[in-house]
């Protein structure tokens, strides 16, 4: 069977009639799509993504173990090494420096594997500093991601650790609080 | 529509059509590129930091003045919260949480609000914290100080 060209077709019958057998101009096969509304809508996305923008990237690798306290007189979070302090355990730069069990069993001041690696830290960057004649650059920056529910027996060593191993300038990283008081969604949580 | 511009004929003496069609393929192709790449570098949570310092240690530099007045040190402790401004204590406030387990810290911001009220230069405060203390409540504490214009917070532990 032939292929025909979209339209109506009638019947062999009138077929021939002048009347409804012959179109007055052939239909075009051709089809255009209406971007209009698709553009539309890009162009809402885009300015709504470029509003949401953050130019300084992600700081803090969220973890499903740290759920972060509220706060609403916050500055803006700065690049500086990140202590992690879950309800387990206490992380620096992924190494695991400690059991939040026995950190609270023990009687210490401080964190000896934490104090340690924050060292090795400063002096990695001074090194680094140095080579590139950039003395004065350390400023002492330390973020503390901690979850809410931690005690602050166990604040207490790891900020005594930071301060110890020249790490004096401490931050706590908080949730923005909404203006409500109600928590915002986290639609992006990462491990 | 979408096919490029139409300029009609092109016919001799024949009159050319006004109504032109812009092509929007690039436009979309640009449109998807910056959405890919701006979906994949967004950052959906809203972060922000309290700077605080040890006792002994200040978040600002500080020179000690003779003729400044003591800065107010606040005890945190599981059931209540001690204000005291040099030799005065103001009443201790019990600790009360809401259903979703936040402090309500209306007293604590009125009796800071009365310091400051007292000493407007004054912007340190000292939060000696037990060890019982849950991280979020201290938080809140910071939080409400900074609210209360202290800006310059300074945790210890409380002496036990």
């Amino acid at each position: 069977m032939a292929i025909e060209a979209p339209g109506k077709r009638y019947g062999k019958r009138l077929q021939h009639s002048k009347v409804f057998g012959h179109p007055h101009g052939a239909k075009s096969v051709n089809a255009d799509l209406n971007v209009t509304p698709l553009v539309d809508m890009f162009v809402i996305l885009v300015l709504f993504l470029i509003a949401n923008f953050s130019a300084t990237g992600e700081i803090l690798s969220m973890s499903k173990d740290i759920e972060l306290p509220e706060a609403s007189n916050t500055d803006e979070l700065q690049i500086a090494p990140v202590v992690q302090v879950s309800k387990d355990q206490v992380i620096v730069s992924g190494t695991s420096v400690g059991r939040v069990d026995d950190l609270t069993r023990e009687d210490y001041l401080n964190i000896p594997a934490l104090e340690e690696k924050l060292r090795d830290m400063k002096k990695q960057f001074e090194d680094l500093h140095n080579a590139a004649n950039d003395s004065g650059a350390f400023k002492g920056d330390v973020n503390i991601q901690a979850d809410k529910k931690v005690q602050f027996r166990i604040i207490k060593r790891v900020m005594f650790s930071c301060a110890a191993a020249g790490y004096g300038n401490i931050a706590f990283a908080t949730m923005a609080a909404s203006q409500q008081g109600e928590k915002k969604p986290e639609t992006a949580s990462r491990e | 529509m979408a096919g490029g511009m139409d300029l009609g004929g092109g016919g001799k003496g024949g009159k050319k059509p006004l109504d032109t069609n812009i092509n929007l393929v690039p436009f979309i192709d640009l449109m998807a590129v910056t959405i890919v790449f701006l979906i994949m570098t967004a950052v959906w949570t809203q972060l922000g930091r309290l700077q605080v310092s040890q006792s002994g240690q200040s978040a600002q530099e500080e020179q000690p003045q003779e003729n400044k007045p003591p800065p107010p040190s606040l005890l945190i402790t599981e059931k209540e919260l001690k204000l005291s401004v040099g030799g005065l204590q103001y009443d201790p406030i019990p600790i009360v949480k809401d259903e979703k387990g936040r402090l309500d810290l209306k007293k604590l911001l009125e009796n800071l609000g009365k310091v400051k009220t007292e000493q407007p230069d004054q912007a340190s405060i000292t939060l000696q914290t037990e060890d019982n203390v849950l991280y979020e409540d201290l938080v809140r504490i910071i939080d409400a100080c900074i609210g209360a214009q202290f800006p310059s917070v300074s945790v210890s532990p409380a002496s036990s």
